[in-house]
């Protein structure tokens, strides 16, 4: 075991894990913040998506050694208490879920397209979600929710 | 297993003296290869904090093993940065996965090596034994297998300046695919020069008349299949795995390869 230092939704942690654990496992069972799901474990579906220093990374692809001093943002920074996140609120409106298994990789890519890209067109949506899996919704809903995202944003 | 996560890259070639380390840049494909039980090394050595993310015009380019897609993305490399902006996997993927790991994990369904190939990229490997360089067309010895050795790293890769018309073209079946077959063009007034991916275990480098009568003129064509399918033969034959037979890779290579030629030229085609 080794110690591994993360900051977390801005809250500092300190982890033990055992080499070759994957971030993503550390920080549902470490951390304990289970918003951030576990798929494929390939990389393909990003269920596990969350924010290390500022940029999406599916977090079965990283060792969580890997991540010793990063900052982490999960799905669970989103919303303020009971209050939505902008995206979270738009989601909702167009019913851009229905399991919320991808819903991690969803939101968090959502809005980082926002965030670079205030007026993306449907070409930039799809780029931006295109990591992501869903099996619910043929990601038609997806997309008007982050059109709907963007436009309330600006 | 050692985990080590060296600050410099003499600190990197240390760590890998011993020729058992697993290197891990941006982890996209070794991490899950990990997770799965495929490889099982008694070590791990990270490259995130060695110092090899540059990415520097200097004549040509100079890009870092660590610089990512995004990182690509943002520049203009040639060809590099139009392929980065359409690798697989979403953002997620392409904020943490780098064209140096793509050529070093030498997956033949992969965008960068042929790419590597097309522009005549050299690779700078090093260890404790010196630092050498390797002309992409050497470097890559059949599925997964490449000249690096184990005690090695990947530390840049050169790109010199392209004095051709740059095409690219890939083909897959599904959004969230590894490329089926890819072309990457670079054509000249006397010579049209296309390196395949995805159809054989290694990257097949054509040299192609220049079409005299557009990319779509069946004389053409038929000098372009008898050229790529020769190619593809001499590199072992079309390459198989689960997303694609390697008969069929090597039946729409030629399509894939004058599309390719088509979008150097600036053809419009359907």
């Amino acid at each position: 075991m080794t110690t591994v230092r993360l900051t977390v939704n801005g809250v500092q942690r300190e982890i033990d894990v055992a080499p070759g654990t994957l971030l993503v496992h550390a920080i549902r069972e470490q951390v304990g913040l289970t918003g951030t799901h576990v798929g494929c474990l390939t990389g393909d579906c990003g269920a596990c998506t969350v924010v290390v220093d500022g940029a999406t990374t599916k977090s079965c692809s990283v060792l969580a050694h890997s991540a010793d001093g990063a900052t982490v943002e999960t799905v669970e920074s989103l919303a303020d208490g009971e209050e939505l996140h902008p995206v979270q609120r738009a989601f909702w409106d167009e019913f851009g879920f229905q399991c919320g298994f991808c819903l991690p990789g969803m939101l968090l890519t959502a809005k980082e397209l926002i965030e670079s890209t205030p007026d993306p067109d449907d070409a930039d949506i799809h780029r931006a979600i295109n990591g992501n899996l869903c099996r619910c919704t043929g990601y038609n809903t997806i997309v008007a929710a982050v059109r709907r995202a963007a436009k309330e944003a600006s | 297993m050692r985990f080590t996560r060296p600050p410099d890259l003499d600190g990197v070639t240390t760590a890998l003296a011993g020729g058992d380390a697993l290197v891990v840049g941006g982890g996209t494909m070794v991490v899950p290869e990990l997770t799965h039980g495929r490889v099982d090394p008694p070590a791990v050595v990270d490259l995130s904090h060695a110092g090899l993310d540059g990415l520097t015009r200097a004549g040509g380019w100079v890009v870092g093993a660590m610089v990512t897609y995004t990182a690509l993305e943002r520049a203009d490399v040639p060809l590099l940065s139009r392929v980065a902006r359409g690798i697989t996997g979403g953002p997620q993927i392409r904020n943490r996965g780098t064209a140096g790991g793509s050529a070093s994990y030498a997956n033949p369904s992969s965008d960068v090596p042929a790419c590597l190939v097309a522009l005549d990229a050299r690779l700078r490997l090093a260890s404790v034994r010196g630092v050498r360089e390797v002309a992409a067309a050497e470097f890559f010895l059949g599925a997964f297998r490449t000249v690096r050795e184990p005690d090695e790293v990947l530390t840049e890769i050169l790109l010199s300046d392209v004095d051709g018309k740059i095409g690219y073209l890939k083909f897959k079946l599904v959004e969230g695919s590894w490329p089926i077959v890819t072309a990457a063009t670079v054509a000249r007034p006397t010579a049209v020069r296309v390196v395949l991916g995805g159809a054989a275990a290694v990257p097949v480098a054509v040299e192609l008349d220049p079409p005299p009568a557009g990319t779509t003129d069946p004389a053409w064509r038929a000098h372009v299949a008898s050229v790529v399918e020769r190619g593809i033969d001499e590199a072992g034959g079309g390459w198989d795995d689960v997303l694609a037979p390697g008969g069929y890779r090597r039946r729409i290579a030629p399509v894939i390869a004058a599309r390719s030629v088509a979008d150097a030229l600036g053809e419009v085609t359907a």
